[in-house]
């Protein structure tokens, strides 16, 4: 039916393809205004040993900063042996074979390469070393909270679009509370989330959490390591599930009503409309709130910032650090390709997966 | 009978859930108007309290000299007019352009459709911090002041979100709606403008809402494009640089009653919009 029109009136398809170059325009206008130089500018500066705010020549090195970041071995580790006996030495204690320092076998030149971990296979024991460990463990960090966080905001959006999408007294105001986390300014809410998690009595969760007879009162929740990263991800689930929920609402509105309507006469229950009715159509909104949420994940800052300092980074902390602390400006410059390419490949894993592009 | 009785537990299940999730938003912005009524001496007190209560007397003791200081502050006042002038046309702005290219991309038919919409993302792609540099030298480089330099660089963020999120919806409007339009001799634009977009009125809302609230609260790029003309700084800026005059250190309730001041306009806001976010899209409208 469409075909024969448009063959009958080629114009028409043409008319359709101007009209769509006319609407993407302005936007393309302002994306080449003000994003083609800074991100060009960044591919660029990622090759080279440039420095912030700083005369020194710069020279171009490849992809040296990032060898530097994602630099990765395995050795090796050797027991130590006893040099008597010629056999391997063993802890008099556990009776363990010993093996020898990490430090011994890691390269040295031309970075050092810092331990990231050891693991035994086949009765031989290998070190894992990193020569930007730091980073390595951003890029750890950064993953687990972002798919803790954005998995636990996509439910409990989910449950509360849902819940605010039923009919009930209070409607009104509720959607305006529900958006009250996502509206704090989050450099003051990570400052108040800081007092809240504060390590004494002074904050209200070790008071709660005291309450319910848990802990001393004295939970240091910002500077224990099992701690840190759940705090931060309960932080952030806070702070977005508004955003979520907002946007699957969105969806849900569009959703006319009744398709379920004949779903019931069709003898569907709740739980089948649920998944091929609410679901299915609500892909396209789920995709999209995803794809959003996953992008500001894997670039977390503030939270990262404000929380935990220096004792933990995010890819995007570290970045900063890079940047302003160590005026690494090129090193910093390559961090933040390697996020645009985690990111990358998150979207289009999104967009496969839940098929944003296919047309009908 | 027994149907009545099922109604009551789901009902009651509903409005537990609800409390539930009401409490899980709301208890830090409680806490946030319950800091901002205590002293510094009562922030202290452990263990914390629910309200501010006097130290030693134990009654209800609380204080509105952080308001005052926050309201005193003529510096605060500026940041709110700022704010609102670059989250306004922010938002404006944004919503213009993602409804054009989202229309485009949800319902025309063109080539290289792909491309665009990955080359919008892409302009999002990278954390803040890294391109900071290179805007900064693109806004001095155009002459621009701190403010219209905010408005033109939190696109980067905004646009990407209000083009992709619309044209989402958009591919979710029926086509059919379009071909009856065209079939009644209206051109392509006037199928968009007149029909499709008032359709899309929820998503429209919420958009604007979400990317108003992201300017509203954007930090790294103000902080860093007002450091040379801080009568433009906006409020999350001017509320991280509050020395305080009551408390010597970091004054905390300070920033606790600006915060409750802050987010107050913006809840006033989404219970004047929260109606178009639900509105009733005629199901007869959008039969696909």
């Amino acid at each position: 039916m469409e075909r024969q029109a448009r063959s009958r009136r080629p114009s028409l398809a043409e008319r359709e393809e101007r009209l769509a170059y006319l609407l993407l325009l302005p936007t393309f206008l302002v994306i080449l205004l003000i994003a083609i130089y800074p991100l060009g500018k960044v591919f660029h500066s990622s090759l080279t040993n440039q420095r912030f705010a700083s005369g020194e020549q710069v020279e171009f090195v490849g992809l040296g900063n990032y060898k530097i970041l994602l630099g990765l071995t395995i050795k090796e580790l050797p027991p130590t042996i006893d040099e008597q006996t010629g056999k391997p030495e063993r802890n008099p204690e556990t009776n363990q074979i010993e093996y020898v320092r990490p430090i011994q076998v890691l390269p040295r030149q031309p970075v050092r390469y810092r331990e990231l971990g050891q693991f035994s296979l086949l009765g031989k024991r290998y070190v894992i070393g990193a020569s930007d460990r730091d980073f390595i463990l951003a890029i750890g960090n950064t993953l687990v909270f972002t798919i803790a966080s954005v998995f636990l905001e996509t439910v409990l959006g989910l449950i509360i679009a849902l819940v605010m999408n039923s009919k009930f007294k209070l409607r009104g105001a509720m959607r305006a509370v529900m958006l009250i986390p996502w509206a704090i300014p989050t450099v003051v809410s990570a400052r108040m989330w800081q007092w809240m998690l504060a390590p004494t009595r002074v904050g209200i969760i070790n008071v709660l959490l005291q309450k319910l007879e848990i802990g001393n009162g004295q939970i240091p929740f910002l500077r224990t390591d099992a701690w840190a990263l759940p705090a931060i991800i309960a932080v952030d689930v806070w702070k977005t599930t508004p955003f979520m929920a907002l946007l699957l609402l969105a969806g849900l509105q569009l959703i006319p009503q009744d398709i379920y309507e004949a779903a019931e006469v069709d003898g569907a229950g709740k739980v089948r409309q649920f998944w091929s009715i609410t679901m299915l159509l609500l892909k396209p909104t789920l995709a999209v709130a995803l794809i959003f949420r996953t992008l500001d994940a894997l670039r977390v800052f503030d939270v990262f910032q404000v929380l935990l300092a220096q004792t933990r980074y995010s890819m995007a902390t570290y970045n900063y650090y890079q940047l302003i602390g160590n005026r690494e400006m090129g090193l910093s410059s390559a961090i933040g390709v390697i996020i645009f390419l985690f990111i990358f490949v998150f979207a289009t894993m999104y967009i496969r997966l839940l098929g944003v592009e296919s047309d009908e | 009978m027994n149907r009545t009785l099922r109604n009551v537990v789901s009902t009651g299940l509903f409005w537990v859930i609800l409390a539930i999730i009401f409490v899980y938003l709301v208890f830090p912005f409680y806490w946030a108007i319950n800091s901002s009524l205590k002293t510094e001496a009562q922030l202290q007190m452990t263990p914390a309290t629910m309200v501010p209560v006097h130290p030693n007397r134990g009654t209800l003791a609380p204080t509105l000299a952080n308001y005052r200081a926050v309201l005193g502050n003529l510096t605060f006042a500026r940041g709110l007019a700022n704010s609102l002038i670059v989250a306004v046309s922010v938002t404006v702005i944004s919503l213009v352009l993602g409804a054009f290219a989202g229309f485009a991309i949800g319902k025309l038919r063109f080539r290289g459709k792909t491309v665009s919409m990955y080359l919008i993302l892409a302009m999002t792609m990278f954390p803040q911090v890294t391109v900071l540099a290179g805007l900064y030298a693109v806004i001095t480089q155009f002459n621009l002041s701190a403010v219209p330099g905010m408005i033109l660089s939190y696109l980067i963020f905004t646009l990407p979100f209000t083009a992709w999120v619309l044209s989402s919806f958009f591919r979710g409007l029926p086509s059919s709606l379009m071909q009856a339009a065209q079939v009644d001799g209206a051109t392509p634009f006037q199928t968009f403008s007149k029909i499709l977009l008032p359709l899309t009125t929820p998503a429209l809302v919420t958009t604007g809402l979400l990317s108003f609230i992201a300017a509203w609260n954007e930090y790294l790029f103000a902080l860093t494009f007002t450091s040379i003309e801080p009568s433009a700084r906006t409020v999350p800026v001017v509320i991280s640089l509050f020395t305080g005059e009551i408390a010597r250190q970091e004054p905390f309730g300070e920033i606790m009653a600006a915060t409750v001041l802050v987010t107050l306009p913006l809840i006033i806001l989404v219970l004047i919009f929260q109606n178009q976010i639900i509105a009733g899209l005629t199901a007869g409208a959008v039969k696909g």
